[in-house]
């Protein structure tokens, strides 16, 4: 049985619509215009246990919404949802217990207090016993090596090591399931490193099932076997982060460099198989489609010294971003579970 | 404490010209002062515990904050009810027990027909100084609730000042001319009016004076105060329903 159920689950706000000046606000204590927002619209969901599943999507999309809809904080306008048997919104204490809630810009410690005072009034929240709180707590510490801050107050803290507390408060009381959004938002790359080497550790050991919103696609590529894209509330597509690549990008980058000088007619030569993205001579850089690569490298090789060819994936951030605006212009249709092997070999799309 | 001075000295010279507060209504210099310790006594409990929660409950709301308060396995108006407690103002509950105690000496011992005080007013006062806090915090807690359909509510504050300071006067002098009508509103529906005059008429007059009417009203505070919690916590619930989060 899945751990995490959603069926048909929408969100609909409803937005004041103000408009400026003196007399829209004095006509706005009469009589108030409110649009409907479609925050989510009706998804469909089965997450297993110990899964560990990205949820992309461009900013409003509905990722977080989702995500506050699995937490309990907010109540849905239809549909439904279950995460480990409990209705999230029914905010059974049982439940609560059981999973955890991570926001990478939002503070849940004690700002003036040091991060070990907030973490002693969670284990009596949580009633962890004494042993059992020191024990994951040292572990946690550990592992985020974070032992010398306990005491420091929060607010003189780094951002990557409040990120950090945030973790240690958030997995303290052993969630089964956890909810990430946005977890590595602000921090330098060594930092964002270092949690998803964490949460790589620690999903591997502990099996818990994770839900991760990031934009970050180098966390997404690190941890997460399953992308699941959201995009005006609607799931566009739930597969392998290889089969979205695969299946919506066709592009590879080519960069060749020549023992001469690059002159006009090799230019000319170069732009009939692809788009010129970078020339500083004698090293060029092209886009060009997959199947083109063996045909063009053939040609040139053939013709010119080439002292070093470079063909690679687009990166990771262009791609998503690619399937983002067709997704969001509609090109890419709604993808449902029988469909899902197929987006994974490159023909779903 | 110079709010305290400057309050008390106001009073005093209010009493140069009367003797009491209306004719024949019981509330002479030190009955009024005792009125007025229990006033103190009240609002600085109101402002140690519950009033900065209540601010910052606001602000949770407003910010998304709010968030964590329902995540955590625990009765979510317990939590954001209790976390900060602003020690200071417990300076002005010391001055209302100081004023209450002279009050009650002078009522007591100084007085031409002294105050006998019934061994059931021990235990009547500090039961209706619970109940008033009841009422103050029922209130507040539903004022702070509206802040998720409203977004921001500082006008709110200002409205809840309003309110309460119906409380800090004997309700006397509302049961007369339109003030009736602010009587039976802050009495029977709002029922600010109880939360001090219950108490203080406990313990500055004679148990044994106490009217048929008067015994059916502190029954009635009683059951406010309970029906108060009750209210706000159905109000509490249904905007933790209506709660929507800010965007991240």
């Amino acid at each position: 049985m899945a751990i995490i159920e959603i069926k048909g689950l929408e969100k609909t706000y409803q937005v004041y619509q103000k408009k400026e000046g003196l007399r829209s606000s004095l006509r706005g204590l009469f009589s108030r215009e409110y649009k409907q927002v479609k925050a989510v619209q009706g998804i469909d969901l089965q997450i297993e246990q110990g899964e560990f599943v990205a949820f992309l999507g461009p900013n409003g999309a509905g990722k977080t919404t989702t995500l506050k809809l699995l937490s309990g904080v907010i109540h849905p306008t239809s549909g439904t949802a279950t995460v480990l048997g409990y209705t999230p919104w029914q905010r059974d204490n049982e439940y609560r217990r059981r999973f955890a809630l991570v926001m990478g810009n939002k503070n849940q410690l004690w700002w003036d207090l040091p991060a070990q005072e907030s973490f002693r009034l969670h284990q009596q929240i949580y009633r962890i016993e004494a042993d059992v709180f020191q024990n994951t707590l040292d572990e946690l510490t550990d592992l985020l090596d974070l032992q010398d801050l306990l005491q420091q107050p929060v607010r003189e803290l780094s951002l990557g090591e409040r990120m950090k507390m945030e973790l240690t408060a958030a997995l303290l009381h052993s969630p089964e399931v956890l909810f990430l959004d946005e977890p590595t938002i602000g921090l330098d790359v060594v930092a964002q490193h270092n949690i998803q080497q964490f949460l790589k550790y620690y999903q591997q050991k502990r099996k818990i099932t994770i839900l991760l919103t990031s934009h970050y696609m180098k966390d997404v590529a690190a941890l997460c076997k399953r992308v699941v894209i959201i995009a005006d509330g609607l799931i566009k597509y739930d597969g392998s982060l290889e089969g979205i690549i695969k299946s919506t990008d066709q592009r590879k980058l080519i960069t060749l460099q020549f023992r001469d000088a690059i002159d006009d007619s090799l230019l000319a030569a170069l732009k009939k198989f692809g788009n010129v993205t970078d020339v500083e001579t004698p090293r060029i850089k092209l886009t060009v489609t997959r199947d083109v690569v063996p045909r063009m490298l053939s040609t040139i090789l053939d013709g010119y010294q080439v002292d070093d060819v470079v063909v690679e994936d687009p990166p990771l951030e262009d791609v998503i971003a690619t399937v983002f605006s067709e997704v969001t212009a509609g090109r890419v249709q709604q993808i449902d579970d029988d469909e899902f092997e197929s987006i994974g070999d490159g023909q779903g799309l | 404490m110079s709010w305290a001075i400057m309050n008390v000295g106001f009073y005093i010279i209010i009493f140069q010209f009367t003797n009491e507060i209306g004719a024949q209504t019981g509330w002479g210099k030190y009955e009024f002062f005792v009125f007025l310790a229990t006033t103190w006594i009240i609002n600085s409990i109101i402002q140690t515990f519950f009033m900065p929660n209540a601010q910052e409950f606001s602000e949770l709301i407003r910010t998304g904050n709010f968030d964590f308060a329902l995540l955590k396995p625990i009765d979510t108006q317990f939590i954001i009810s209790f976390p900060r407690i602003d020690w200071s103002s417990l300076s002005t509950c010391m001055m209302g027990i100081g004023l209450l105690s002279y009050s009650l000496y002078q009522l007591m011992v100084v007085a031409d027909v002294p105050l006998v005080l019934a061994w059931p007013v021990l235990f009547l006062y500090p039961l209706y100084l619970v109940c008033g806090v009841a009422i103050m915090y029922s209130v507040m807690i539903s004022l702070a609730a509206t802040s998720v359909w409203f977004g921001r509510n500082q006008t709110l504050y200002n409205f809840w000042f309003y309110l309460t300071n119906f409380s800090r006067y004997p309700m006397e002098i509302y049961k007369t001319g339109w003030g009736m009508g602010l009587w039976i509103a802050f009495t029977f529906f709002i029922p600010v009016l109880l939360v001090v005059n219950i108490p203080a008429r406990f313990l500055a007059r004679p148990l044994d004076g106490m009217t048929s009417a008067d015994w059916q009203l502190a029954a009635f505070a009683l059951c406010a105060s309970i029906g108060s919690l009750f209210v706000s916590r159905r109000i509490f619930k249904r905007a933790l329903r209506s709660y929507r989060s800010a965007s991240s």
